[in-house]
């Protein structure tokens, strides 16, 4: 059987893990997507269209190139990134980044053009017409949180790869499950299955609370 | 490039391997790691030593190309020839001998290609050469591929090119679930096989010839090649391995009673 103290710290470092690379992700989608959304420049249209596609970037993928960018016979390794939290961070939010700032271009695409205009003729600053797109529509924002969690927690490959699924450090829940797999001990991994999907349910249900709570 | 990232680190929230690095890599099988023996091994040394040990259980033919972009500081893996051949070319420093088991031939439990009572492997891997009986192989480059291709090489029959040679491409669970799917043949290491939970209607059909030896090597990735290497740390880790507290607790270890591994002394 499998020790309590083994799964409580796999989802502890499934949550560090996801939480951390949700975050910058999203503080960098509404950065970069703002950005983005409200400004016309060169190849704009092939830009969008470009982080689009990245969206169904498989995981397997991002970690391999991550992989191969932290390894020590890659440029970035003498970061000793590689086998650490860190590199699991990374990248995971290659594999959301894309789908969260897509949401956040395509949202403020639609109400920017209107707001801008009803703001301007109240004599509102750029930093204005900003602030308010930010916490005017709490509701996409909470949508693009819980959808690049979600991928970001349920994902196997990438992290696993560059994390190499380690005892106490880089085993997340996904590892654990594919490593209690490997050993044949398929009930364990339904159950730890649905022990994932709990957390995820918690978690959903806590920021759809504050959506709600508008 | 130190503020860069030591910047990085605390916006990661893992900080650490800032300043030096406490803990040695090893690269390792699928096979000792399924067997839960890798997480007691680094565990135990952690225990005794302090160091910690981060082991990455990839399958062998992987572990060797990891060490040798020197992603690693130890190579703990069961492939003799190619385990010198790295320390031949300069990537290890040593080969050492850690511990051995054997092994098996698994199917059906009733048996139809009658492997059972044959004399040697050779015999057996003609028969499971027809195309009448299905094989499944890992063809993945792990240990256990790598002695599949030197039992069909050793009985002088090419590898079958036919349906009943399936290749599964994935590790040993998987490719035992296959097995027992397709109520086929396939090799294994014991190890593995003990301590899998989702044996159905698989057994052990064949074992026990001198050329299903499973011997596993350890090295220490060379620190003339890779100055990163955290040698001093790496040697105590085999020499507790060999000489140490780490071979008992290979030869003690145990599932539902039995030995997994043996080691030399």
């Amino acid at each position: 059987m499998l020790d309590t103290s083994k799964v409580l710290e796999a989802i502890g470092i499934s949550l560090h893990v996801s939480f951390v690379s949700t975050l910058f992700a999203f503080l960098l989608s509404i950065f970069f997507g703002y950005l983005i959304a409200t400004r016309k420049f060169f190849l704009k249209k092939y830009i969008v269209s470009f982080l689009g596609s990245l969206t169904s970037i498989p995981p397997v993928c991002a970690g391999l190139i991550v992989y191969l960018i932290i390894s020590r016979s890659g440029p970035l390794g003498w970061m000793e990134l590689l086998y650490t939290p860190s590199a699991m961070i990374i990248a995971q939010f290659i594999i959301i980044f894309p789908i969260m700032i897509t949401l956040i271009i395509n949202y403020i695409e639609r109400e920017y053009p209107q707001l801008k205009d009803e703001l301007i003729s109240y004599g509102a600053s750029q930093k204005d017409i900003l602030f308010l797109l930010i916490t005017n529509q709490k509701g996409i924002y909470l949508t693009t949180l819980l959808i690049g969690f979600g991928r970001a927690i349920s994902e196997y490959g990438a992290a696993a790869i560059v994390g190499g699924s380690i005892d106490h450090v880089t085993r997340n829940m996904t590892a654990m499950i594919a490593l209690e797999t490997a050993k044949g001990n398929i009930l364990i991994g339904v159950t730890l299955g649905a022990i994932l999907i709990s957390v995820s349910l918690i978690i959903s249900f806590g920021i759809n609370y504050f959506k709600n709570d508008d | 490039m130190l503020k860069i990232k030591i910047l990085f680190l605390i916006l990661t929230l893992s900080v650490s391997n800032l300043f030096s690095r406490d803990y040695i890599v090893v690269q390792s099988t699928t096979s000792t790691a399924n067997t839960g023996l890798l997480d007691v091994l680094s565990e135990e040394f952690f225990q005794d030593t302090g160091i910690e040990i981060r082991a990455v259980a990839v399958g062998t033919g992987t572990a060797i190309s990891n060490a040798k972009k020197g992603d690693g500081d130890v190579l703990l893996v069961h492939s003799k020839i190619d385990e010198l051949n790295f320390v031949q070319d300069g990537f290890g420093v040593e080969r050492f001998d850690l511990m051995y088991n054997d092994f098996v031939i698994v199917g059906p439990n009733h048996d139809p290609a009658k492997i059972k009572d044959k004399k040697n492997i050779s015999e057996v891997m003609k028969i499971l050469s027809n195309p009448n009986y299905k094989f499944i192989s890992r063809d993945d480059f792990s240990g256990t591929h790598k002695k599949e291709l030197s039992l069909w090489q050793e009985s002088g029959i090419s590898i079958p090119s036919d349906s009943s040679y399936i290749k599964s491409g994935s590790g040993m669970a998987s490719t035992i679930n296959i097995a027992s799917e397709m109520q086929s043949y396939t090799l294994t290491d014991r190890g593995t096989w003990i301590a899998f939970q989702n044996k159905n209607n698989l057994d052990i059909l064949f074992e026990k010839d001198k050329s299903l030896f499973n011997p596993y090597g350890v090295i220490v990735v060379s620190p003339k090649k890779f100055p990163h290497v955290e040698y001093k740390k790496s040697k105590r880790f085999i020499e507790w391995l060999l000489k140490g507290r780490g071979n008992d607790i290979i030869s003690n270890y145990t599932i539902e009673g039995q030995k997994l591994f043996f080691t030399y002394n």
